[in-house]
């Protein structure tokens, strides 16, 4: 079993910091009679960083976070923490804090004793488990809440129960199993706020599974993208969003354009960056390029090559759709001051602003 | 919805309640057809109690315990109702859990093979294995309790099945795994909690069904409580009669406290509202 910092920082709440564990997850395989859920997926977290896994459904990511829980086996693979390898050790014993996307509170029990349940196990004493149980309450803003039962609770503040819960233990890596997706919007943004910032000041390592793009953006230190039981690419949000590995990674994170490159001279490029040509030989024949809505200009035109086809108004911004020749629909982000005057119907002119984020076969 | 720091209750909650059709929060309908069919069933099941109560009078039921062989009667009933609800719930209890979290596939299985002791009359299981028991169990009345294991079988699944489904149980043990709980703690602190009332259904069912059994406990040749009121009806009509409407007035009492007891536990801690046969999740909090 891995060893708690002893030397850790009393974070807010009594709730030491903790060193953080690397976690190594080792060309994991697992299949489903005929469903291969994950195919050799291999994964570094390094100590007190938060990586989420990203990706549609079915894509592999809740079976890697159950197999490091403990939950599943691999077919094939290891998982490691702090190098020491974990695969045949039980949930029970791998000291890992989990939250599930669905409500798991514990409703026999109060707030207070369900935070308390995994210090019971670890046979604190119980004013010690009080004490601990009510700092965390507290940390997670729901001090006055500790006598109540789930029931009384609303799905937010189950949630931040949850997750006082999972820390309780001091675990060294931290388990996030979708635990927003059942929230509303407004709950939603203020606990993932909540989620990340206690997250950076324990330090505890987490990973984070997620089908919000935005939720994995604004959390984690590196996403990882997963398709088809594989890992397409892990980055940093910035990264991953501005230099995407591959065409899925592109589409997936972010709204992308895909244009055929015949369309390019009559979005006023001459040709595209040599760089970004698969088949030099024949530079536009079977590929599209893909540039992301702020990569499009727009001006009013009436000899434009495009018209307006769609307005959606996104506060700063005004996503405008439109239908360019051979019927293909571009999304393009205008300032909304200057999206002002254009409206559906409009003509307009369309060109690129920079280079394409990649080009794709078709 | 409240701030999500410190966030006011009422304001989560309010807004969750329904206002009614009526838009007259709190006042119930009651359609006058809901009250025609209460009375109809009503006087069904009252009319032949009133008519049994006004044979025996009232002076017949403080008679009942003082009669040859009651009390004898009384006690087997009462053993073979203890062993048989531990024995059930032993059986039950566990095997249920482990199709809900390991086999739910074989749910359906499993309703079909519970059924079985309510299409296969009493009679047939209990002539086929006195054929076949061995002596040293024939002998003894406990047969009769594995047997009412069998024939409770279809309630108490019922009742375990409808608690687990109440309880989103996989999520519930590996939470409690999580935190480091093994089997033993999770079954304990976790799931027997959150199953108490689905263990007093099948409790009440299992005792219900025990108090009220004859055919097997006749053709085993053993004087259950039934059995005595039978045999009893012989000698004295009304005071049988007492002693039938007595038992049924002590099981209403005991179905009746279970549930009260179970349900005031269970509300309290917003546990799954049981009634004998169905199960329902208290609402939980929205978002």
């Amino acid at each position: 079993m891995t060893t708690k910092a002893a030397s850790g920082n009393h974070a807010d709440g009594g709730v030491r910091s903790t060193s953080g564990a690397t976690v190594d997850l080792r060309n994991l395989s697992r299949s489903f009679g005929t469903i291969r859920a994950l195919d050799g997926l291999t994964l570094r977290l390094a100590p007190g960083e938060l990586v989420a896994l990203l990706g549609p459904s079915g894509c592999g990511k809740t079976t890697a976070l159950r197999i490091l829980a403990g939950f599943e086996t691999a077919d094939s693979g290891s998982v490691a923490v702090d190098g020491r390898d974990v695969s045949g050790i039980p949930a029970a014993k791998r000291d890992m804090g989990m939250v599930f996307q669905s409500y798991s509170l514990f409703p026999n029990m109060s707030a207070l004793e369900n935070v308390s349940f995994g210090l019971r196990m670890r046979r604190l004493g119980s004013a010690e488990r009080q004490r601990r149980a009510s700092g965390l309450l507290d940390m997670v803003g729901l001090a006055a809440q500790g006598k109540q039962y789930p029931h009384q609770l609303s799905g937010g503040q189950q949630q931040r129960v949850a997750l006082a819960r999972a820390l309780a233990i001091e675990p060294r890596v931290l388990l996030l199993d979708e635990p927003l997706s059942a929230l509303d919007a407004k709950v939603r943004l203020q606990l993932r706020e909540q989620i990340r910032s206690l997250q950076q000041r324990l330090g505890t390592t987490t990973l984070f599974v997620t089908h919000d793009q935005e939720e994995a953006l604004s959390m984690a230190d590196r996403v990882g993208v997963m398709r088809e039981g594989r890992l397409e690419q892990i980055a940093t949000p910035d990264e991953l969003y501005d230099r995407p590995a591959t065409p899925f990674v592109a589409e997936f994170v972010g709204i992308m354009n895909r244009i055929p490159a015949g369309l390019l001279e009559l979005l006023g490029a001459s040709a595209l960056a040599a760089d970004l040509v698969p088949h030099p030989e024949r530079p536009a024949a079977g590929v599209d390029v893909l540039v992301r809505p702020e990569g499009l200009r727009i001006t009013a035109s009436p000899s434009g090559n495009g018209i307006v086809v769609g307005r959606t108004f996104l506060g700063q911004l005004t996503r405008l759709s439109v239908r360019l020749s051979g019927d293909v629909v571009v999304q393009v982000d205008q300032q909304s001051t200057e999206a002002a005057g254009i409206s559906p119907g409009d003509p307009v002119d369309v060109s690129l602003a920079g280079a394409p984020v990649m080009v794709a076969e078709r | 919805m409240a701030a999500i720091a410190g966030g006011n209750l009422a304001e989560d909650v309010e807004g969750q309640i329904p206002s009614g059709k009526s838009g007259r929060p709190g006042v119930r309908q009651f359609p006058v057809w809901r009250w025609v069919i209460l009375i109809v069933v009503g006087a069904y099941f009252a009319i032949p109690l009133i008519a049994a109560l006004r044979f025996t009078g009232f002076s017949s039921f403080p008679q009942v315990v003082h009669q040859e062989g009651f009390s004898a009667a009384f006690e087997l009933s009462v053993r073979l109702a203890v062993i048989t609800t531990v024995l059930t719930i032993v059986l039950m209890l566990p095997t249920t859990v482990y199709v809900h979290l390991r086999l739910p596939r074989l749910r359906r299985l499993m309703e079909g093979i519970t059924i079985l002791p309510i299409v296969i009359p009493p009679v047939v299981l209990i002539v086929g294995v006195l054929q076949v028991a061995p002596g040293f169990l024939k002998s003894t009345p406990y047969l009769l309790a594995l047997m009412y294991v069998v024939l409770a079988m279809p309630f108490a699944y019922r009742a375990f099945d409808a608690g687990l489904r109440a309880l989103d149980l996989q999520t519930l043990v590996e939470a409690s795994q999580s935190l480091g709980a093994g089997w033993r703690s999770t079954l304990w602190r976790v799931m027997l909690p959150n199953l108490r009332t689905a263990m007093l259904s099948a409790t009440v069912l299992t005792v219900a069904l025990v108090l009220g059994e004859f055919t097997m406990a006749s053709l085993d040749l053993y004087q259950t409580f039934p059995v005595w009121i039978v045999a009893f009806d012989q000698t004295s009509g009304p005071i049988s009669v007492a002693a039938s409407l007595l038992a049924l007035f002590v099981t209403w009492i005991f179905l009746l406290a279970i549930t009260l007891i179970g349900g005031r536990g269970s509300r309290r801690k917003g546990g799954a509202e049981v009634s004998l046969f169905s199960v329902s999740r208290r609402n939980t909090g929205g978002s």
